[in-house]
């Protein structure tokens, strides 16, 4: 067994498995975290897709011990109580998802895209979301409601620095 | 996927111990993104698994005595944000940008990209054009070579089931020789290449002529090869653009490629007449922007 400590979503969890558990089966049979979905589990689909220190990638393609040590984010650590992250907002303004599947991994993908850069132009947006595939074939919606919820974001950090100004 | 160990190695010498100590039967992972697709399909995996991917002294991209240095754990993300890489070989980057997805990128590790060894594989012609050597780890030592002669077939590189490949070092000679890469795949994204070129150059101003062309082709082979009769018509020979065309024609008279379901022998012989004659003017139009920038 190898014994696995990560930090999920600001929580630290711990875990002992067996050495050939995925990062993803991990997520889903042991801590109960089902947003990140099992697709093809070889790396083609990102329905999987998690970010790990700051990157996003297939949970399906790492071992579970690889990610000892690490913050991961998953689809699960977005959401408030009280209201849902700026990126599913826009997703869901957009009705840009229709079954929903790949949904979780195309947000973790936007996601990891709009935490380096709030001003993507449609090709980066292509580019980053080009590891998720959705079998509706709904990726203009989801290019749009990634634009949305960039401008979404860049409003929310000029209205903090403004706030922030006031203060001073 | 099966049951296997799994040991974790923390530098490149525990490693190499670890594989002499265990055994042919044993698989070395580092990125992950090829060899675990295989655990899950493969009916036999290893009875043992050396975990590589935190092994310190395989990271990193530097200049060494030798050249630049890229530690054979550096992935497809780390080659196109590397700041001495964008600057001195923007066609490693761009090779780098093609493979897979941000995902299988930012897993992914060069020298698992070269070890897997596919034909097709999208880090290979601009290496081979750049004269790239690769280290390997063994243990007898270290040892350097061509990274053309490491390659040996599709999916056989030279290592011994003990060794390690460790880094890959461009030389000194080539450091910001000018580079051009492009890939023909039937999409933009998680696509493989049909054919993959790339080509580099120095440029004898004075006589406005060729100097050390070198050419690299991608799934046209059982390996990624060199195109040398192309490099030597080059060599020494007036820039023209029918000079270009001419040793496009060359280079695909030189390799060998297949027909399968993806494109036919011809289709690709003729996209490696067009794509190299492609790179080496975007490759001359990077010496001469340069040569422009340091006249200044």
């Amino acid at each position: 067994m190898t014994d696995v400590t990560i930090n999920i979503n600001g929580k630290t969890r711990t875990a002992s498995v067996p050495p050939e558990t995925t990062l993803l089966k991990l997520l889903r049979d042991h801590f109960n975290l089902t947003g990140a979905k099992l697709g093809c589990d070889v790396g083609d689909c990102g329905a999987c897709t998690v970010i790990v220190d700051g990157k996003a990638v297939n949970a399906c393609l790492m071992l579970a011990s690889q990610a000892d040590g690490c913050e991961l984010l998953t689809i699960e650590g977005l959401a408030t109580q009280e209201r849902l992250h700026p990126i599913q907002q826009a997703f869901e303004d957009h009705a840009a998802l229709q079954c929903g599947f790949c949904g979780p991994g195309v947000i973790m993908s936007a996601k990891a895209l709009l935490d380096e850069n709030l001003e993507p132009t449609p090709q980066e947006i292509r580019d980053a979301l080009s590891g998720n595939l959705c079998r509706c074939t709904g990726y203009t919606k989801m290019i749009e409601a990634t634009q949305e919820a960039a401008r979404a974001l860049r409003d929310q950090s000029a209205d903090r620095a403004v706030a922030r100004i006031g203060k001073e | 996927m099966r049951a296997f160990e799994l040991i974790a190695a923390k530098d490149s010498g525990q490693a190499v111990a670890l594989l002499a100590k265990h055994g042919p039967s044993v698989k070395i992972l580092a990125g992950g993104t090829d060899i675990l697709v295989d655990f899950k399909s493969a009916p036999h995996v290893p009875h043992m698994v050396i975990d590589i991917s935190r092994a310190a002294d395989m990271k990193g991209i530097d200049i060494t005595d030798q050249g630049l240095r890229i530690g054979a754990l550096a992935t497809h993300t780390d080659l196109m944000r590397s700041p001495l890489i964008r600057e001195m070989f923007p066609a490693l980057a761009d090779a780098a940008h093609t493979i897979g997805a941000v995902q299988t990128r930012n897993l992914g590790t060069l020298g698992g990209n070269l070890v897997t060894c596919v034909p097709s594989m999208d880090s290979g012609p601009t290496l081979v054009a750049l004269e790239a050597l690769v280290t390997i780890a063994g243990p007898a030592g270290r040892r350097q070579m061509p990274l053309t002669e490491f390659f040996v077939g599709p999916r056989k590189t030279i290592l011994n089931h003990d060794e390690l490949l460790v880094d890959i070092v461009i030389p000194k000679k080539n450091l910001g020789k000018p580079a051009e890469f492009l890939k023909f795949g039937l999409r933009k994204g998680q696509a493989l290449a049909l054919v993959n070129v790339a080509a580099s150059l120095w440029v004898d101003w004075g006589k406005q002529a060729f100097r050390e062309p070198r050419i690299g082709l991608g799934a046209v082979a059982p390996t990624v090869i060199r195109a040398p009769a192309a490099e030597a018509y080059l060599e020494g020979r007036k820039i023209k653009p029918e000079a270009m065309a001419e040793a496009g024609r060359i280079a695909a008279g030189e390799a060998k490629p297949i027909s399968d379901f993806r494109a036919s022998a011809d289709y690709r012989r003729d996209l490696i007449a067009v794509l190299t004659r492609r790179a080496l003017e975007n490759a001359y139009a990077r010496a001469k922007a340069k040569h422009e920038e340091e006249k200044k």
